[in-house]
């Protein structure tokens, strides 16, 4: 069964990729935009580092991390995402969600993740490459542990975004409106761009418990070394607790639908 | 004239009823309308911590963030993606087979949907205004007109502008894109990434000459009282060279498209 | 009214083989191709004809519409409709024409119809009267009193595209277009759309020109069809004498009271179809009576008609001649 899922999407992938490769242009010029969204986004924040050595107690290098880090999920969000989420509207307004629904497979994997758009794919390398800088310029060194911690939070963010999807495409369903709900998975990682700290109360807290600050600040910390190691736990929880409400959720909306829609 | 007029009339209230549908639409739009204010948050943490850079206090940040918030709704250059969209999905054909010109057909449709912001995001900032004692104008009324001209200029300059570029759609594919790169190019030097003031010099003297400043600098500087009379004057002077240059742009490009398009598209 | 002489739209497309290797190789080389969509097509249409165009998928029906509507330049030949030339888009032109467009939506997909309708009547700037008195009468006849005040995008296809044919003639056109007006739709809606579209060529004497590949579409509006394939003019004249050149034969079904040996049929005519006691001839068209009565006096025959072979398969005799 598993086997079969992973054979329809590579399949699925393998088509999306080749029409993507269709469009040359928008390719090249993708990727010279992502490379211009970075220069801007680091340019911006040096603009606060003008007039403070630290905001927050966040250097400038120790921002640059986290900037980093908004560029590698936020491209992880137009690839495999965003994609998504508009053909999802898509289908509520033609009506053609029966089509997939009456599909031998597991609708929820393959409306959340059937499509992807390799346009985007240079931001989650180009925004690596960002953070290893700022961790550079923040000399604070890495360890191991770091290492580790950083990228089981960072396996949490993925999943807390592939989460917020799917419950975005269950409101979708109920709420049978294709308004732009993309927007709010653009928002909620836009919020992410910087560390949270930068923001004070109550926003801060705010995106606490939204929680906009296990994208990118948590991990952020985590490899600076400057996590509360406590919070490694919470994050799990609270990646596994976002996924199984998305699920819910979703399983909700489809028994809504089918009603509705006879 | 009076048969664009009476079209304006009927488009622009097409545009606000098609922004006011969606209940959940309008709320998304007016919540992420609020951007420009999560800048404002970090400077005002700088100055907790580190006092008023370049002299610019809490209440500054304040009065020219919510200034602009006001302004970068109530842009004009929201139109390129409607362009855009209708020259790629083809349906730019069914605009052109109408005896209007599609600039206005989507001029029209966006002033309407403009008033919605307007009507959804005025409140909001008039309730902060009365709640925040910081937030304090220094109005005249000669400086309360000559915001209003300068935001007249601001939207009539950014919807020149995007549909200029949103030309490019007759040619290639890279519309956004390039629109994109232009507007974020023209983030530093409008004011968006950060107020002026507190930009390097040379790029300060750059954005007074750039179209970019008249779009959203320029009218919120006029309101928070940062311009004198001479400043003022130089700032419409720009804004509207700018206008000129970019309305002969338009026209050189639209005739050439519409040709383009015949030849291939229609 | 409708002049086109020598006619001719090319255009330069680019050319992949499928998969991912293929498309690999295009991001680096493009190799590209001219089209030749209309080559050279020459017609006249006057005040009040109702034309249909036939012709397979991509046979250059469209482009010739879009090139009378002047969406597209002609890359040679003069197209004048209504004293214009269509592709200068002068206003009072675009006033007096409509293009609909089966598989594009005029309106506005979350509002409902009469709010574009408002729309329309701004743009086209039709006074208040006129415009009460065009409404009102394509309300009757459309059937489309219940459907104005409903999201556009909860119609079904049929009642979306009776809502996009009043939203196109509220400025009473002279010349109205219709691309592919049916396609998609179920056999009542053609049945609606087709009837609509008679009776308001009855009132008001608009030109009609429609391509369409349901032949029914055709056979039940236009008395004149043109045909066209790969590009090129096969046909153009009255249905009845496209029928009368690509169709020698007629068809005589005859019913039987009991079956007959095959060999009956030598010298009456080609045996169609055998379904137990009913046979279907193929019989030349100038002897289908002498046929039918001998048949009668030679067979024991129940009944028998006589009847023209489907329009489907004369346009395909019409295509295997070329």
């Amino acid at each position: 069964m598993i086997r079969r899922q992973l054979r329809v999407l590579r399949i699925c992938w393998r088509a999306a990729v080749a029409a993507d490769l269709e469009y040359r242009l928008q390719f090249l010029s993708a990727a010279a935009l992502s490379a211009f969204w970075m220069v801007w986004a680091v340019a911006g924040a040096s603009v606060y580092f003008r007039f403070a050595g630290s905001v927050a107690g966040w250097t400038h290098g120790e921002v640059l991390v986290v900037i980093g880090l908004f560029f590698t999920l936020n491209g992880l969000r137009q690839t495999l995402l965003q994609p998504n989420l508009e053909l999802m509207s898509d289908h509520v307004r033609r009506g053609t969600l029966d089509f997939l629904l009456t599909k031998p497979f597991d609708a929820q994997l393959l409306v959340s993740l059937g499509r992807v758009r390799v346009t985007n794919l240079l931001d989650p390398a180009l925004g690596l490459v960002l953070t290893t800088v700022g961790v550079g310029l923040a000399g604070r060194g890495v360890s191991p542990g770091r290492l580790a911690a950083f990228l089981l939070l960072l396996a949490c963010a993925a999943v807390l975004l592939y989460a917020l999807t799917v419950l975005l495409m269950a409101a979708t369903v109920v709420l049978v409106a294709a308004e732009d709900l993309d927007r709010v998975s653009f928002a909620f990682v836009e919020l992410s761009r910087f560390p949270v700290d930068l923001y004070r109360d109550p926003a801060r807290t705010l995106l606490t418990v939204v929680p906009v600050a296990f994208l990118t600040t948590y991990p952020g910390a985590a490899l600076l070394g400057r996590l509360d190691p406590r919070l490694l736990p919470v994050a799990v929880l609270v990646a596994a607790g976002a996924v199984a409400l998305a699920t819910a959720a979703w399983r909700r909306a489809l028994r809504t639908y089918a009603g509705v829609g006879g | 004239m009076r048969d664009t007029l009476t079209a304006y009339r009927g488009l622009a209230r097409g545009g606000t009823l098609v922004a006011v549908t969606y209940r959940g639409r309008l709320v998304l739009r007016v919540l992420t309308g609020f951007f420009p204010l999560l800048m404002m948050a970090v400077w005002l943490t700088v100055v907790a911590e580190g006092g008023p850079p370049a002299g610019w206090t809490a209440g500054d940040f304040l009065a020219y963030y919510a200034a602009a918030t006001l302004v970068v709704n109530l842009s004009g250059d929201h139109v390129v993606w409607q362009w855009d969209a209708d020259l790629r999905s083809g349906d730019l054909s069914l605009r052109l087979l109408r005896p209007l010109h599609p600039f206005h057909q989507y001029a029209a449709a966006d002033l309407g949907q403009r008033a919605v912001t307007l009507v959804a995001l005025g409140p909001a900032l008039a309730l902060a205004a009365v709640l925040s004692p910081a937030l304090d104008y220094p109005v005249t009324p000669a400086r309360l007109v000559a915001f209003a001209a300068a935001l007249v200029l601001a939207y009539a300059l950014g919807l020149l502008t995007a549909s200029t570029f949103a030309l490019l759609g007759f040619w290639s594919t890279q519309t956004a894109n390039v629109w994109l790169l232009w507007w974020g190019l023209g983030s530093f030097a409008s004011g968006w990434v950060a107020p002026l003031e507190l930009l390097p010099p040379w790029l300060r003297t750059a954005a007074l000459v750039l179209p970019f400043r008249s779009m959203m600098g320029f009218p919120v500087e006029l309101l928070t009282g940062r311009l004198d009379g001479a400043q003022t004057a130089f700032g419409f002077a720009v804004g509207l060279g700018w206008l000129g240059v970019f309305a002969l742009l338009y026209r050189f490009g639209w005739r050439r498209g519409v040709r383009r398009h015949q030849a291939v598209a229609g | 009214m409708i002049e086109v002489r020598d006619l001719a739209k090319h255009y330069r497309v680019h050319r992949r083989q499928p998969g991912l290797a293929a498309s690999l190789r295009s991001l680096v080389r493009r190799e590209h191709v001219t089209v030749r969509a209309v080559e050279r097509v020459s017609f006249t249409i006057s005040a009040g004809e109702v034309v249909g165009f036939l012709g397979p998928n991509g046979a250059g029906k469209t482009t010739t519409l879009k090139c009378l509507t002047g969406l597209l330049h002609p890359t040679a030949g003069a197209v004048r409709v209504l004293g214009h030339t269509p592709h200068r888009r002068e206003s009072a032109f675009l006033r007096r024409i409509s293009l609909v467009m089966g598989q594009r939506n005029g309106l506005f997909w979350d509002l409902p119809a009469a709010d574009a309708f408002e729309v329309n009547r701004a743009v086209y700037g039709i006074a208040e009267g006129p415009y009460r008195a065009a409404l009102d009468e394509l309300v009757d006849l459309l059937g489309l009193a219940e459907l104005l005040g409903r999201q556009v995008r909860v119609l079904s296809l049929g009642e979306r595209m009776r809502c996009e044919l009043a939203g196109a003639l509220l400025h009473r056109p002279d010349v109205l277009f219709l691309d592919e007006p049916t396609l998609g739709l179920d056999v009542n809606g053609q049945a609606a759309v087709r009837a609509f579209l008679r009776d308001y060529n009855d009132r008001h004497g608009a030109t009609v020109l429609l391509t369409s590949h349901y032949m029914g579409d055709v056979t039940a509006l236009a008395r004149r069809v043109l045909v066209v394939d790969r590009g090129t003019l096969r046909f153009d004249g009255d249905l009845a004498a496209l029928v009368e050149a690509h169709s020698p034969h007629r068809l005589v079904r005859v019913t039987l009271r009991a079956p007959v040996p095959a060999a009956t049929w030598a010298g009456l005519g080609e045996p169609v179809t055998v379904d137990g006691a009913v046979v279907t001839l193929a019989v030349p068209r100038a002897e289908t009576a002498a046929v039918a009565g001998r048949l009668l006096a030679t067979l024991p025959v129940e009944d028998v008609a006589i009847e023209d072979p489907p329009i489907e398969e004369i346009i395909r005799a019409v295509f295997a001649h070329a």
